[in-house]
């Protein structure tokens, strides 16, 4: 070690935090204003690295602090505590199309931050890095508990909150991708709401028969968390994502069984055949799908297939007769589904019904359509793989990235506010005061 | 509903006799935190309690499962202030198993819950999983014993030995048997020798935390391993062993060469005076705890002197002392009076700075007169003109083990089965002794980092 160069110091609190947690990224004992660079490394679960940098001068201290002092450069610009993971992209060389998905929730996402001397935009793994440190990321805080669920049919995974409860409880679907993504509902979990992933698109009924489960199944899912022993069977919501969404509404608006205290559709439509359910919903995609659309690199372009929003009340959800609080998340910048154009079409309508009270509508101008909880990497073009024609697809989602990060992280505290209100007080309430249209 | 019936209605919803309404709409219902959940064992955890009715008494209860499957588990009696909140780092506790303002008072407080094994003493054996503390909130000043009662708001909380990075890799080499712990990063790192007492076995959760520091830390299994040779009731190993170990980390290419120490407790203490003055490496630090100097011949051949020294523990019985309930105290065995003066280390001739550690309710080594008494430590060096070499703490009140702070401490535990069952008193007082290890694990962090991370104006001693 040279004995004139001080020792650099690196600290991240908390080391090991939820994914959704902030941290403070400090760097001590450099030369007074000296640059540094701030770098994110992270193999993901497919073996696949991202990275992140960032470009910074220290103090008169010889300090940085990410959450107080700008990046001038790199993945991230500005003053951004958390720019190191939302801006994480693959590194050079890697398979287009790529996204990051955790798998495994019961699993820390590791990532590794270090600080590197002078403004460098590449070869960081030829440099030897001033000071690092490890930063664990979990999606599960200690306590929740897992529960794998296939009784009644169903495939799906249930996230306890720890404690004594019971609990809320609250569905989570996804969208036309299919699969049981569990993360979401892992981290409502840590937040204290009894979450269930439910996999309707590729579960083990649709796998074996080749058929589309109908309303029956998700009445199944319902019924089992309002009979949970560690759930209040009267305080379940639902929350879905794109395809997901159109499934909710059908169900808060049209079920008899299910009883929503209230549901969260993010990206989604209230555009469907009236008649039938959810494979009526998937043919009526097919038959639109001549009103695709390709961009000049060839990728995938679906928001076209439920415009124009339609007049025909046989062709969407009536909204106006809602009897529970909706929070509706879109983004401006959506390319794959018209969630923006539906949901100015649902406010209409709820305004002309005289229930507009029980609607909260988060729109975010250049926001794409993956809006997720905060500070994962925003995709704006991924590999998707359509799971009728299991044909894979480069699908442009939209969203400019430090726009749409933005977007997740203040959806995010928006989204749990909302849930707890409506989940957790002792009265119904109607809509908060979180519009921002 | 006609008029009376309301009313005897909403009497009857009022509030029944004494009852406190815990849930109701105007307030939310009571919560209990804990800042950070995932820590390392030796950070603080800030517990606060909010949304309770003003002033009302609550109990904390904690529980937690051993890598053995044994249930700890301690409360304490608190009561919420004129905003119906209570903090563990600002209210004090009013009964249960600590009094006082004290932070970590749940975690160091701990006992064995009744119908457990006796006898137990908690020591991680998985330094790779954490252990995983359930906190809850119940009603009113109770106690365990007082059954179930239900929980009005619960924490899981995280206790971790090791911070994320840190690489455990398993050293059976060269017939070295022990456990390295490598700091995350690029290194290199100082590194510090490990040794417990005569236990045996592997201990590895001090190393994993001072790995956590940014040290490169070995520890060394020497007796009662089943990799190791020989019979398992002596140590086979002898000083070449040791200067092996010393020189693994030494060698170690994130290891800075000549920023190694030691670090010992009991009879690894011993070992830590006697390797730098028998084998001649030169550490750059020394950290002894609660361990005697002598013991053993020492200038006898190595393999002769190492066995010498268990069968010392099981021949001096005469020196054994029981108490009442017939638990052993091995103190007067290692006390000075009591061995010849050859058996004495020469510590005059250390070199580098030396910390030493003792428990003031020690009743396994006599270690405040190995301190204090003629031909001792402090003594040796004065009359070698080096005890600007000596740092030495002494806590009242604390017992053998002092170990790394927040976990309990056992002021007995089952020493052996076979061939006769022997329950030894370790000594200590629990808020004394925890007072002294986070006071002591403080130092010894600060101590490190003084002699081992800055730069040294003046190399040479």
């Amino acid at each position: 070690m040279d004995e004139k160069h001080s020792c650099v110091t690196l600290s991240v609190q908390p080391s090991r935090g939820l994914v959704d947690e902030k941290f403070v990224i400090l760097v001590q004992n450099s030369f007074p204003s000296s640059l540094l660079t701030i770098y994110a490394h992270h193999q993901c679960e497919d073996g696949n690295s991202w990275h992140a940098f960032a470009h910074y001068t220290s103090d008169a201290t010889g300090a940085v602090n990410v959450s107080e002092d700008c990046s001038i450069g790199g993945t991230y610009s500005g003053v951004e505590a958390m720019g190191l993971l939302w801006s994480l992209q693959p590194v050079p060389g890697s398979k287009p199309g790529l996204r990051m998905r955790k798998k495994n929730v019961q699993a820390p996402m590791v990532v590794t931050i270090s600080v590197y001397s002078s403004h460098l935009t590449e070869g960081f793994g030829d440099q030897v890095p001033l000071a690092g440190v490890e930063v664990e990321r979990w999606y599960m805080a200690p306590g929740v508990q897992r529960i794998p669920v296939t009784e009644d049919g169903l495939t799906a995974t249930l996230f306890l909150p720890s404690g004594p409860g019971p609990f809320p409880g609250l569905l989570d679907l996804w969208g036309g991708g299919g699969q049981l993504v569990e993360y979401r509902a892992a981290l409502l979990a840590s937040h204290g709401i009894a979450s269930m992933a439910l996999d309707y698109l590729t579960c083990k009924y649709t796998m074996e028969t080749g058929k589309i489960v109908e309303q029956d199944y998700f009445e199944m899912a319902y019924k089992f968390l309002q009979k949970h022993p560690k759930v209040l069977g009267s305080r379940i919501a639902m929350l879905g994502l794109s395809l997901g969404t159109s499934v909710i509404l059908k169900i808060a608006v049209h079920s008899q069984i299910m009883k929503l205290r209230c549901a969260v559709c993010v990206s989604g439509s209230h555009v469907q055949p009236m008649d039938g359910f959810l494979k009526e919903i998937l043919d009526y995609f097919s038959k639109n799908s001549g009103n695709t659309h390709f961009t000049k690199d060839n990728e995938v372009v679906w928001r076209d297939l439920l415009l124009p929003i339609p007049t025909d009340l046989s062709l969407k959800v009536d909204v106006g007769k809602l009897q529970c609080p909706l929070m509706l998340v879109v983004g401006e910048d959506d390319q794959n589904w018209c969630a923006y154009e539906s949901a100015m079409d649902m406010k209409g309508m709820m305004e002309r019904a005289g229930n507009s009270h029980l609607l909260t509508l988060l729109s975010y101008p250049n926001a794409g359509h993956l809006i997720e909880p905060p500070y994962m990497p925003h995709a704006r073009v991924s590999l998707f793989r359509e799971i009728q024609s299991r044909q894979k697809l480069m699908v442009l989602w939209g969203g400019q990235t430090l726009e749409h990060s933005r977007a997740q992280e203040d959806a995010w505290r928006k989204l749990l506010v909302f849930l707890r209100k409506n989940l957790y007080s002792g009265v119904k309430s109607g809509s908060s005061s979180l519009s921002n249209l | 509903i006609p008029q009376s019936q309301t009313g005897i209605i909403f009497f009857i919803m009022l509030i029944p006799a004494g009852k406190v309404r815990w849930k109701s709409n105007t307030r939310p219902a009571p919560v209990l935190t804990a800042a950070p959940v995932r820590a390392l064992v030796d950070e603080q955890v800030s517990i606060r309690g909010h949304f309770l009715p003003l002033h009302c008494p609550v109990t904390l209860h904690a529980r937690m499962h051993s890598d053995e499957g044994d249930l700890w588990e301690s409360f304490a009696h608190y009561n919420a202030d004129e905003r119906g909140t209570f903090s563990l780092t600002r209210d004090p506790s009013v009964g249960g198993s600590y009094l006082g303002c004290e932070p970590m008072g749940l975690f160091w407080s701990m006992q064995p819950a009744p119908g457990g094994r006796e006898g137990l003493r908690l020591r991680k054996k998985s330094v790779e999983s954490p252990y995983t503390v359930h906190v809850s909130l119940l009603e009113g000043h109770v106690s365990t014993s007082e059954g179930q009662r239900s929980e009005l708001a619960a924490v899981t909380i995280e206790r971790w030995y090791i911070a994320p990075g840190v690489k455990r890799i398993e050293i059976n080499q060269n017939g070295l048997v022990g456990t390295l712990f490598i700091p995350p990063g690029p290194g290199p790192f100082p590194a510090m020798l490990d040794l417990w007492g005569m236990g045996g076995g592997l201990q590895e959760y001090r190393s994993s935390l001072l790995a956590s520091k940014g040290y490169v830390s070995f520890s060394l299994a020497y007796f009662g391993h089943k990799d190791l040779p020989g019979p398992p009731n002596c140590i086979n190993v002898g000083d070449s062993y040791f200067k092996a170990a010393f020189l693994l980390l030494q060698d170690h290419p994130q290891v800075v060469s000549d920023r190694v120490g030691i670090i010992g407790l009991s009879f690894g203490c011993y070992l830590t005076l006697r390797i730098p003055t028998k084998t001649g490496v030169k550490p750059s630090c020394l950290v002894g705890i609660n361990g005697p100097e002598q013991i053993c011949p020492v200038d006898t051949t190595e393999q002769f002197v190492m066995s010498d020294a268990t069968n010392f523990i099981n021949i001096s019985q005469e020196f054994w002392n029981f108490d009442d309930e017939g638990c052993v105290i091995f103190k007067d065995a290692s006390l000075p009076a009591n061995i010849p003066p050859d058996n004495f280390l020469k510590v005059e001739k250390l070199d580098c700075p030396l910390m030493y550690i003792v428990g003031e309710d020690d009743l396994s080594t006599a270690s405040i007169e190995n301190a204090d008494l003629d031909h001792q430590i402090e003594e040796r060096l004065r009359s070698a003109g080096k005890s600007h070499l000596l740092t030495r703490l002494s806590y009242p009140g604390a017992g053998h083990l002092i170990e790394p702070p927040y976990s309990p401490s056992a002021r007995t535990s089952m020493w052996s089965v076979k061939p006769k069952k022997l329950i030894t008193m370790w000594g200590g007082h629990p808020a004394l002794h925890a007072a002294a290890q986070e006071d002591a694990w403080k130092k010894i962090l600060d101590y490190l980092e003084k002699n081992l991370y800055e730069l040294k104006i003046n190399q040479k001693l």
